[in-house]
């Protein structure tokens, strides 16, 4: 029992000609002890000592020598590290000083990672020793009790056990063994290599090593690491220096299921074949950041147990003599551990989608850790009524016990199926709290009751439970109030979002609302103010007949059915209706909806199919008073355009229109650049004065559009309303926007098949379903390249009945009006020539409309109230067939 | 020869601000064959000054001068009336001349134009590399005449670190391992043994570690006429 | 006239220009010659600027076809320092131009002036100068 005749532990176990295993501990960028003692029980008893960085990669951590001192509280003895990089001689001895009157008993002298690598690359490097004056320094200590600058030690000095890094990777590789021995010149008793990977250069190595006798010299242990994923090797691969992971271990990750089981595998491996070299006293497994791996590396291996663990025995504390642990001892039943390999069941599938990136893989597997720790702890309390700590199981992810393999004598603390509950209720709260962490809370939410049938009174599940049941309610809430505010009830969406803030005072998205709802508030008072003095709406204005030219006889009354007209002709002859339909668009609330789209044949070709839906007209409304209209569409609407709301509420109620139109003109860049206040203003008027169905038509601007548009839909609230147009330029943020509130988008693309598809190709893609667009083709009037239009439009509509195209089986929207206007022959003065010069505006308007009808237009934006009458009875007589 | 760089023109901008006079003194010594501190660059230097001030409609007034050196007292001596004619100096010599010129001439308000940065050699033109640190113990002897203190990222004595890969150090790809090279370097002339020596831990003091250096030659101090 | 001052400092073998070719450029042009490009200095460049030029024009060989072998090219890495300390000092580097103009071609030396203007075009507001 007495080691008296040995410096620490770890010196025992390899002079003693066991064959080692150490591990790493890293400690925490943080003071909290805790995590160092849980890492260290998590390896306790499958390790002989545990090395703990200093600082590594020149990061700062907690010290090495402070986590030791926790480490070797836990029942682990310690390998401290020490640095040239952060102290100079003096330091250095004060600190080891210390370490020694703690009880740290190991040493491992390194120079340290330069600070360039670390998160304070302006530090000053000290680098006054090097790890080799390091090593030769701590040895005259500890063999002549001297100080560096010669001076005796009286009294008692330092007495580690000396360690040293070799990295055989690095170059030049024939002076890496000379260095090795100024190592164990300088006092290095063991060594710890840098992690092999690259086995054949390893065994030149220690060829070398052999030959020239340092075998006899040191003890060597070889870096191992388990590589976690296939980021991590490739990250070794190319970006640590001195690491050399060969192709085919990148190969069998990349090509693994489970990269994990894959990286204990190899580590296995290694171990093995390092095994058999001569002069390997040991292995060093460095798991970064994956300290749970090493047990089971350690047992696969054929390590476990651990050689004389016995002697080990925890550093008791004694400020706090309660928290010392008990003493891993030959009853507590290790052996329970289970052999078999970890068949990754209910959390693998949970947690392999964290394990996407490898950083956040390995906090959320820490967390996990944690989580079956708490969950262990929790079962053994309700199962034992609060057992003492020291009995706690070393958890092991997801693998079910072998029970056949328990020695049956041993009376166990925890039977089997206690255990194997235990195990299934851990993986459950894992899985519950990576779907919680995904956002999907019902699923988390069922898991988490699972739990509870298991064990009804888990603590983790039943707060978790409460939590996102808390979590659910506040969302619905939410969903509520924005719900009611876009449908203008203030009263309700400010009690909803009032209550969302009792349950989470922070809620940022509840504070938003009720800030929106004081706007609204505000906004509102304003504008009933100024529509108080309701603006007389002025009596319809007769237009004049245009039947002088244009002869519209009743369709309808003429129409003979087509069977009756081809008797005798077989049907399949004349009829070929379309393979697919055109995607029915719905714009508006309630009755005054209206749906565009819906035929499987060409306009008006009723013999052969259907047109679920007529074509629609929509009128449109300014949000400036327009200033080049003709004199004979002006004086319809003159008593109006200072407000858009009783313009669109003439335009209902004394034209009949179906549909408004609002065209923000205003704010186009090279007109007016009116800002995104005014159009949310004007929309939100018309939006207050009318009930039909509303689109939403910026100026044609691709940047300014997008913020008009959100601003406009930041006050419309969620209303299936139209806006547009879209371009390939934003349709990125116009189709979030849109989805974002419910929006149908207009896909604007300049009078070509292949654009019109490829945007709503690109609409698709950013989430836009095709039943939410509508295609505006870029349209030109009568004299203006209507003919081009008509044929782009058929083409187009052809493609999609008849052609299977699926990107282009969404309806037109036509804006005839804004194109028939501005033509210069609308707005010529009467004459003899020409004629009158309203009847030929409206006979252009009304031409162009018919003919694009023709062409498939779905959805017609007008303007001369004649001109919509005239066409909306020809679509009438037309649909009556 | 000392490398130095001219300071950003902002930073002299804003030493100067207070003053409309302004002396520009150059040295034709180290800073003028690293072409930071010379005649050339006084040129430069005084007109990116005025033509900023200018803008800024604060005109500047300069006086352009080099000196044949800075770091000797009897160069100096044209400060003394210079005091006269400007508000302030600004040296484009090394930390040396400008600190010996504050020593001499305490009334004279004088400020850096360059950043002293390291002892390099000028291994082709428009390039510097940093050869020697000065550490006041020199063991190049040992190490094939290649300094491990001023061209080791750790200024390692036991070198080469885990670090050296390929020849390159780990600090950046492109700065040789210079512990490589020496190994190289020992290995063809049959003198490896003396990289297989642990080098002991090294003195610092004369690096400067002691306080502020000084050489003295009695002999010659004794036909000093100086001061 | 727009009251700007466009300064040339060019190379002998690159200028044959007179003022009446220059004339359509509403600025006020000075020629500066030198025996060669190559010769031309940051601080030549830097004082053209103080004495009131809003633009400098750096006219050299065409690459390969410098007398002095390469006083074009070594003229162009003096504009780029130029351009470096106008950056520092808060002025807008397009203000010095470098051309590359085949021998006593009047056309391509009037083309880069011409240029050199329109630059000043971009980066000066309407009717400001430095003065």
């Amino acid at each position: 029992m007495s080691n008296e005749r040995y410096r620490s532990h770890l010196e025992r176990v390899l002079r003693e000609g066991h064959f080692a295993v150490t591990c790493e501990i890293g400690p925490p960028k943080s003071a909290d002890g805790e995590v160092v003692r849980k890492k260290a029980r998590l390896i306790r008893g499958f390790v002989d000592a545990a090395n703990i960085t200093d600082c590594q990669t020149a990061i700062v951590r907690m010290s090495s020598i402070a986590s030791g001192v926790l480490v070797q509280q836990e029942g682990v003895e310690a390998v401290i590290q020490m640095t040239c990089r952060d102290r100079n001689r003096i330091g250095i001895q004060a600190d080891l000083l210390g370490a020694a009157a703690l009880g740290l008993k190991n040493l491992l002298c390194l120079t340290g990672d330069h600070q360039k690598f670390g998160n304070h690359p302006e530090a000053k490097g000290v680098f006054d020793l090097d790890s080799i004056q390091l090593l030769d320094m701590v040895r005259r200590m500890r063999d002549e009790k001297k100080f560096q600058c010669g001076e005796e030690i009286k009294g008692k000095s330092v007495e580690f056990f000396l360690g040293a890094a070799a990295n055989p990777f690095a170059d030049p590789f024939e002076f890496r063994v000379q260095r090795l021995a100024k190592k164990v010149a300088a006092g290095a008793q063991f060594i710890q290599t840098q992690i092999v990977y690259n086995l054949e250069r390893f065994r030149k190595f220690m060829e070398m090593a052999h030959d020239m006798g340092l075998t006899e010299k040191v003890y060597i242990l070889a870096g191992i690491t388990p590589p976690k994923s296939f980021g991590m090797a490739r990250y070794m691969k190319y970006f640590v220096p001195g690491l050399d992971v060969p192709d085919e271990i990148l190969k069998r990750l990349k090509d693994a299921k489970d990269k994990r089981e894959e990286g204990i595998k190899i580590a296995v491996e290694i171990i093995e074949q390092v095994r058999e070299i001569p002069g390997i006293a040991g292995v060093h497994i460095m798991a970064i950041e994956w300290e749970e791996a090493v047990p089971e590396i350690v047992k696969r291996a054929g390590l476990h147990p651990r050689p004389l663990a016995e002697e080990v025995k925890p550093v008791e504390v004694r400020p706090v003599p309660e928290a010392a642990p008990e003493i891993i001892s030959e009853e507590r039943p290790i052996e329970e551990v289970p052999e078999a390999p970890p068949k990754v069941e209910v959390p693998a599938e949970a947690l392999k989608e964290i394990f996407s990136s490898l950083r956040s893989s390995m906090e959320a597997l820490r967390d996990g850790i944690n989580l079956l720790h708490e969950g262990l702890a929790s079962l053994e309390k309700a199962l034992l009524g609060g057992a003492p700590k020291g009995i706690e199981a070393v958890p092991e992810l997801g693998a079910p016990p072998k029970v056949e393999e328990r020695p049956p004598e041993e009376a166990p603390l925890v039977t089997p199926e206690e255990e194997e509950q235990a195990r299934k209720v851990a993986d459950l709260l894992s899985a519950a709290k990576a779907a919680r962490e995904a956002g999907e809370l019902e699923k988390a939410s069922s898991i988490y009751k699972q739990v509870l049938e298991l064990e009804a009174e888990n603590e983790i599940a039943k707060s978790a439970l409460a939590e996102i049941e808390k979590e659910l309610l506040i969302e619905d809430l939410l969903k509520k109030a924005q719900q009611k505010l876009g449908e203008g009830d203030l009263d309700e969406a400010e009690a909803a979002f009032k209550k969302v803030l009792e349950l989470s005072p922070q809620k940022s998205e509840a504070e938003k609302g009720l800030e929106k709802i004081a706007q609204l508030r505000a906004a509102h008072k304003e504008a009933e103010e100024e529509v108080k003095p309701e603006a007389p709406v002025k009596e319809r204005l007769e237009a004049p007949e245009v039947a002088d030219i244009l002869v519209f006889p009743e369709v309808a009354s003429e129409y003979r059915d087509i069977s009756e007209r081809a008797a005798g002709i077989p049907e399949d002859i004349y009829k070929e209706p379309g393979t697919a339909y055109i995607r029915e668009v719905t714009v508006g609330e309630g009755e005054k909806a209206i749906t565009i789209g819906g035929t499987n044949v060409l306009p008006f070709h009723l013999f052969e199919g259907e047109m679920k839906n007529p074509p629609h007209v929509a009128m449109e409304v300014l949000d400036v008073k327009p200033e080049d209209w003709p004199e004979a569409l002006a004086k319809y609407f003159d008593d109006v355009f200072d407000d858009p709301g009783s313009w669109a509420k003439k335009c209902v109620e004394v034209y009949g229109a179906e549909a408004i139109n609002i065209y923000l003109l205003g704010t186009d860049p090279n007109f007016l650049n009116l800002g995104p206040d005014h159009a949310a203003k004007v929309v939100e008027k018309v939006a207050k004065a009318v009930d039909v169905p509303l689109v939403i038509w910026g100026s044609g601007s691709p940047e300014k559009d997008v913020d008009i548009l959100r601003e406009v839909a930041n006050v419309l609230g969620s209303k299936n309303v139209m806006i547009g147009p879209v371009v390939d330029a934003n349709h990125r943020a116009l189709g979030a926007t849109a989805m974002g509130y419910g929006y149908s988008l207009i896909a604007s693309s300049p009078i070509d098949v292949n654009l019109a598809k490829q945007l709503n190709i690109l609409l698709e893609n950013v989430g836009v379903p095709l039943d939410k667009i509508a295609m505006d083709p870029s349209v030109g009037a009568l004299g203006y390249g209507l003919e081009y239009t008509y044929s782009v439009m058929e083409r187009i509509r052809l493609a999609a009945l008849y052609a299977q195209d699926e990107k282009l089986q969404v309806p037109f929207v036509i804006n005839v009006g804004r194109e028939v206007w501005k033509t210069k022959e609308a707005g010529l003065p009467s004459d003899e020539m020409l004629g009158e010069q309203e009847i030929r505006g409206i006979a252009l308007e009304a031409i162009t409309a018919l003919a694009l009808l023709l062409a498939g237009g779905d959805f017609l934006i007008m303007r001369h109230p004649k001109a919509i009458e005239v066409t909306k009875k020809v679509i009438k007589g037309l649909m009556a067939q | 020869m000392i490398i130095a760089e001219r300071k950003p023109l902002a930073r002299i901008l804003q030493m100067i601000a207070p003053f409309e006079r302004v002396a520009i003194i150059g040295c034709r010594g180290c800073v003028a064959i690293c072409s930071a501190g010379g005649d050339r660059e006084v040129e430069i230097l005084a007109a990116a000054l005025r033509l900023a001030r200018k803008r800024a409609g604060r005109p500047l007034q300069t006086i352009e001068e080099t000196f044949v050196r800075q770091c000797d007292p009897e160069y100096l001596t044209p400060l003394e009336s210079l005091k006269e004619k400007v508000e302030a100096v600004v040296s484009l010599a090394c930390g040396v001349g400008v600190n010996l010129a504050a020593d001499l001439y305490p009334d004279l308000k004088i400020y850096p134009g360059v950043d002293t940065s390291f002892y390099g050699a000028n291994p082709s033109l428009g390039q510097w590399e940093e050869k020697c640190r000065g550490c006041g113990d020199c063991i190049i002897d040992m190490t094939g005449g290649l300094c491990p203190i001023a061209r080791c990222a750790k200024n390692l004595l036991n070198g080469p670190c885990g670090g050296s890969q390929g020849g390159k150090c780990e600090i950046r790809p492109d700065v040789p391992c210079v512990w490589h090279l020496i190994y190289e370097r020992l290995k063809k002339r049959g003198e490896l043994e003396k990289l297989t020596q642990i080098w002991p831990a090294k003195d610092w003091t004369p690096a400067g570690h002691g306080g502020p250096r000084e050489r003295v030659r009695p002999d010659l101090q004794f036909n000093n006429n100086k001061k | 006239m727009s009251g700007w001052k466009i300064t040339i400092l060019c190379c002998h073998y690159t200028n044959e220009a007179m003022a009446e070719d220059l004339a359509d450029i509403p600025a006020k042009i000075e020629i500066k010659s030198f025996p060669c490009s190559g010769r031309i200095e940051v601080s030549d460049i830097l004082k053209a600027l103080e004495a009131e030029a809003e633009a400098v024009l750096v006219a050299g060989c065409e690459k390969g076809s410098c007398h002095n072998r390469s006083g074009s090219m070594r003229a162009e890495k003096r504009v780029e320092a130029a351009r470096k300390i106008l950056e520092e000092i808060g002025m807008e580097p397009e203000r010095v131009q470098m051309a590359f103009i085949p021998r006593l071609d009047t056309g391509a030396f009037v083309a880069a002036a011409k240029k050199t203007f329109e630059k000043l075009l971009d980066i000066l507001p309407k009717g400001e100068t430095t003065s």
